[in-house]
């Protein structure tokens, strides 16, 4: 366990800032007795509260599994992929948010795309390719993705048509359940 | 007693007399300097030198002086001054001419063509608003497109045409053109003052770089000497293993990866200080490299409308023959 140098550090940010923007700083500068950090662990990026981080320095490193809350992990090319553990988090800070219909959350969760006729509601002003946070119709997030379309230009496009690009959905916890953390 | 004629032989004996020239001694009063170019008496230069040199000098300072004392005198409390007039004399230039710098790509084509450089002036006259505008840059001219509330739409339009974005998009791809065009222009005149100096280097034994620069080079070369004789050493075949060490050679050690502690110390930049840092760092985009839109046309950018149409008409007039240019030219 160890922090991150500037380089992962930037890495992790520009992930971080597609989904929630300038609200990135609400991760990093919080008050004094609610303070959290960024640790690598393994190429795994934990974020978690600084009294449990005292603690888990008295664990040696092979026996420390996992800590804090899993944002996502680093490629042996340095690159680095959120994971869907961070949906918490990401959900809390959304800045873009797509909402999906009933009918659209279980192929959503099985890892498909969300297409046009599964949407149900959009935040106003999303631009192309930007990052978005999914939610099902009671405001409970699935996962996440990426936009394909502006929301303008949703309104052009056939009911079969990729809205959001899927990234992350909370199917994962059970398909993925051996390599998670 | 009378010890005038002592006197008199003494005085003699220890001031100079003031030597006659034929040429009036030249003084410059600016400079404080006087040019005394007359001939040198060759037989007093070889019989008595020091005496003759005096002379000489006395002569010259004598003639400056007095006509230091010709100047017109201001009285003040610390006594009487006077200024001295701009110097005369012209004096050589201490440095070299600075290098004439390397001509652009356009403006070796306008020399070649003879075309002059009539430069524009920054700003121009606006005829609405009744006042000088800048040509370019903040509240420039050259945004008047953008920020106007009302466009003529052309006939053939499309009509999801944005036209201010239409006009940012083309002023965006003009300024990527440009600085591309910058970067061509300075890279070639880098690497022209490069080949130029490695050849004047090795003919006269002269370069055009400057000692920063050479200073630069001449670290790096080290550096990477340095390097390259570090590999080379382990390159046996017991990897440098069993090799005979030299004696008082200092051991070289691998780069130790080196982070940051766990527990956050006292002392220094917190590392919430620093994830601010790096977080200020990509919402400003320092360091971060600008992407500019291939091509220069068209909405997306990546096609060159113009181009494509050149091409499409030059392809039209081969498979036609010499009719079917014009018309390809108008196909999109």
């Amino acid at each position: 366990m160890r922090p991150l140098t500037e380089e992962e550090t930037k890495a992790v940010f520009e992930k971080l800032a597609n989904y929630i923007g300038k609200n990135l700083v609400h991760l990093i500068d919080r008050d004094e007795d609610d303070a959290y950090c960024f640790r690598l662990h393994k190429d795994r990026v934990y974020y978690l509260p600084l009294p449990m981080l005292h603690y888990a320095t008295s664990v040696a490193r092979p026996n420390l599994i996992s800590l804090g809350t899993c944002f996502g992990k680093f490629s042996k090319t340095g690159k680095f992929k959120l994971g869907i553990t961070c949906l918490d988090w990401l959900a809390k800070y959304a800045k873009y948010k797509v909402w999906i219909k009933p009918s659209g959350e279980l192929p959503f969760l099985y890892g498909n795309h969300v297409a046009k006729a599964h949407l149900g509601r959009i935040t106003e002003d999303t631009p192309e390719h930007q990052g978005v946070v999914v939610y099902n119709m009671a405001d409970v997030p699935l996962g996440f993705g990426v936009t394909a379309r502006s929301t303008i230009d949703t309104r052009k496009l056939d009911p079969t048509g990729i809205i959001v690009f899927h990234q992350a959905d909370v199917g994962e916890f059970l398909r993925d359940e051996d390599t998670m953390f | 007693m009378d010890v005038t004629q002592q006197l008199a032989d003494y005085a003699a004996a220890t001031t100079t007399a003031v030597l006659d020239r034929p040429n009036p001694i030249i003084t410059d009063a600016g400079l404080l300097a006087a040019f005394d170019n007359t001939p040198v008496d060759a037989d007093e230069y070889g019989s008595n030198l020091n005496p003759h040199l005096l002379a000489l000098t006395l002569t010259s300072t004598q003639a400056l002086i007095s006509s230091l004392f010709a100047l017109p005198t201001k009285s003040t409390s610390s006594g009487p001054i006077t200024l001295l007039p701009t110097p005369a004399t012209l004096l050589p230039r201490e440095k070299p001419l600075p290098k004439p710098k390397p001509l652009t790509k356009w403006e070796r084509f306008a020399k070649e063509k003879g075309i002059s450089h009539k430069k524009k002036e920054k700003h121009v006259w606006d005829e609405e608003k009744q006042e000088w505008v800048a040509r370019w840059g903040k509240d420039g001219k050259n945004r008047e497109k953008e920020g106007q509330w009302l466009h003529e739409v052309k006939a053939g339009e499309d009509a999801d045409l944005d036209p201010a974005s239409t006009a940012r998009s083309d002023r965006k791809a003009r300024i990527a053109k440009n600085q591309k065009q910058q970067a061509a222009n300075i890279a070639a005149a880098a690497n022209q003052s490069s080949t130029s100096t490695s050849a004047s280097a090795s003919s006269r034994g002269v370069s055009t770089l400057s000692q920063e620069q050479k200073k630069n080079l001449r670290e790096r070369r080290k550096e990477e000497l340095h390097r390259s004789m570090l590999l080379s050493k382990t390159a046996t075949a017991s990897l440098g293993k069993y090799d005979k060490a030299i004696e008082n050679e200092p051991k070289v050690k691998g780069v130790k990866r080196k982070f940051e502690a766990n527990v956050t110390p006292t002392s220094g930049k917190s590392e919430k200080e620093n994830a601010l840092d790096v977080l200020h760092r990509l919402e400003t985009g320092v360091g971060k490299v600008k992407k500019s839109k291939k091509g220069g046309e068209g909405d997306e950018g990546g096609l060159n409308v113009r181009k494509a149409v050149r091409f499409q008409g030059k392809v039209d007039r081969v498979a036609g023959g010499g009719a079917g240019g014009k018309k390809g030219g108008k196909r999109k």
